[in-house]
């Protein structure tokens, strides 16, 4: 194991809900640590509470106990620092493609003209350039996802938290959309959290994928993805790929065999 | 039995079904059509005794009503009367109301609090109010301003309330995760998702708007096409109140339209929706 200093690291955090019948426990003392321009693919079965600790690290919940720490230093959430991506592309429908790229820099109120300039860039880089003016709902849901991450790649953060975004589009546009994250992210340098349903993505995007036991959350095993591939479809021919695949289906105890 | 007409003979019957009156001129001729026929059939029936003249009047006599006074000014002046009124009720009532109403969603707490009061105030019905409401701010054209106001508020600000409640808590989320404050989340996220339901309500705001002008008028007053109405049916001219009606109505109808144009130019981007339908 190489010792490189974590990025963000997730320190015994509890959460629990209020339910009908009593409190629920989603996270009980769940801890990793993420490091620097990492790729790390989260798993585990439904409703184990993978968005809680989106929403924590997002600071749009508090943990009831624990910490958060980022580069070693104690941090309330990562509020304004993280580009949050969810399943719906959650683009503003009265709001442009321009419009809505630009929304970020908007609340962080960078200069208009300087705004604009950066986010035409980031159009053309996507291939949207001549959508600026369209509205979300004129366009498809590949091309409105792709708004989504210009949206969130142009506020620079310094973790992207992906909760399964494509998992509403078909095959074809999520394959190519997983390579258009790909190149973005070592493009600009990003750190990736990635929560996903999705064995095969996540074996084909991730450096490393963790896996959650299920409710209340902990951390079941990490496995480090070594595979190389200079895209997520040539990941896929990797000769490891199918092993990877079958070893994180065995964890989430998936039956990948008939039963004898 | 199963449906096994072919696709094309099915495109056909539903091409001759829309017809080829089915565009806007042709919509346009059988809508004036119905109209003509309507007082065609109502004269007729006048002359030849079948209804009586003295209770509904006579599209001959309405319209040489209708011209006299056209000619004379006394229907412009009347009709910019109650116009005035009208649309002055309607814009103090919607814009106070709507803020009062997006206001609410700044705290869940006051929210809570109000909300019986609010839905009081409501049942009641404001046209209860009227007498007293001629009692506080007179004859003139303050009463019926004020009994607008107060038929236009409560829906606008319950309207609004509703709409800010319902605003998508996702995308308020997506603002919070930027850093964005409570204010930015409200103009960026709140108040424009509540717009396609304030101009819904502009639209009922409207009509409320002349009952409350109309209602006004009937308790007292010196002008307006409630007056006319009311002095005209104590007198049984029944002429002279359809006059003041079908003003009414028309004025409503083009205030409807205005409101359609208002609504295009805030939100462009709800236009592209509105025109499809799904054909069955």
């Amino acid at each position: 194991m190489q010792i490189t200093p974590a990025q963000l690291s997730v320190r015994n955090v509890r959460k629990s809900f209020a339910g009908k019948a009593g409190d629920v426990c989603v996270l009980d003392d769940l801890s990793f640590d993420i490091k620097e321009r990492d790729f790390v693919s989260i798993i585990g079965p439904s409703g184990c509470g993978k968005t809680t600790i989106f929403n924590i690290i997002a600071g749009l919940l508090e943990p009831d106990s624990g910490s958060l720490q980022f580069r070693g230093e104690e941090v309330e959430s990562l509020r304004g620092r993280v580009g949050y991506m969810m399943q719906k592309d959650l683009l503003f429908p009265w709001r442009t493609v321009l419009g809505n790229v630009l929304l970020g820099l908007e609340t962080r109120g960078v200069d208009r003209a300087e705004a604009e300039d950066k986010a035409r860039e980031y159009l053309k880089d996507f291939g949207l350039a001549g959508f600026e003016n369209a509205y979300p709902k004129t366009l498809s849901g590949g091309m409105r996802q792709r708004v989504a991450l210009i949206r969130t790649l142009i506020m620079d953060p310094d973790i992207l938290l992906l909760d399964e975004p494509f998992s509403a589009l078909d095959y074809q546009t999520r394959l190519y959309l997983e390579g258009v994250l790909k190149d973005a992210v070592e493009t600009y340098h990003k750190t990736v959290i990635l929560v996903t349903h999705d064995i095969d993505e996540a074996v084909a995007l991730s450096k490393r994928v963790v896996v959650l036991s299920g409710r209340p959350a902990r951390v079941k095993i990490v496995h480090d993805i070594e595979i190389d591939a200079p895209s997520p479809i040539a990941a896929r021919s990797d000769n490891r790929f199918s092993g990877y695949f079958h070893a994180l289906c065995a964890e989430l105890d998936i039956q990948t065999e008939k039963t004898s | 039995m199963p449906d096994t007409v072919p696709m094309a003979k099915r495109r056909a019957l539903r091409r001759k079904q829309g017809s080829r009156f089915d565009t806007p001129l042709g919509r346009a001729v059988l809508q004036s059509l119905a109209v003509l026929v309507f007082f065609a059939l109502w004269e007729f029936g006048v002359r030849l005794g079948w209804i009586s003249a003295f209770l509904v009047g006579a599209p001959s006599g309405i319209f040489a009503y209708a011209a006299k006074i056209i000619a004379s000014g006394e229907l412009i002046s009347d009709t910019w009367y109650t116009f005035f009124e009208a649309i002055l009720g309607f814009i103090i009532g919607t814009i106070f109301g709507s803020l009062l109403g997006l206001a609410l969603w700044y705290s869940v707490f006051v929210a809570r609090l109000v909300e019986p009061f609010i839905v009081a105030i409501n049942s009641v019905p404001k046209i209860a109010l009227a007498p007293i409401v001629v009692l506080w701010f007179g004859t003139g054209l303050i009463s019926k301003v004020a009994l607008s106001v107060s038929l236009t508020a409560i829906v606008a600000l319950i309207a609004a309330y509703q709409a800010a409640k319902d605003a998508d808590p996702d995308l308020q989320s997506l603002l919070v995760s930027m850093g964005a404050d409570k204010h930015q989340v409200f103009f960026k996220a709140v108040v424009p998702s509540t717009l396609p339901s304030m101009i819904a309500t502009f639209r009922i705001n409207i009509g409320f708007g002349l009952v409350g002008a109309v209602v006004g008028e009937f308790i007292s007053s010196q002008h307006g096409l409630g007056h006319m109405i009311y002095t005209a049916s104590s007198l049984y001219d029944l002429n002279t109140v359809w006059v003041g009606l079908f003003t009414l109505m028309i004025m409503g109808f083009v205030l409807y339209y205005v409101i359609e144009i208002i609504e295009r130019t805030i939100l462009p981007w709800k236009q592209a929706s509105t025109v499809q339908q799904v054909q069955v």
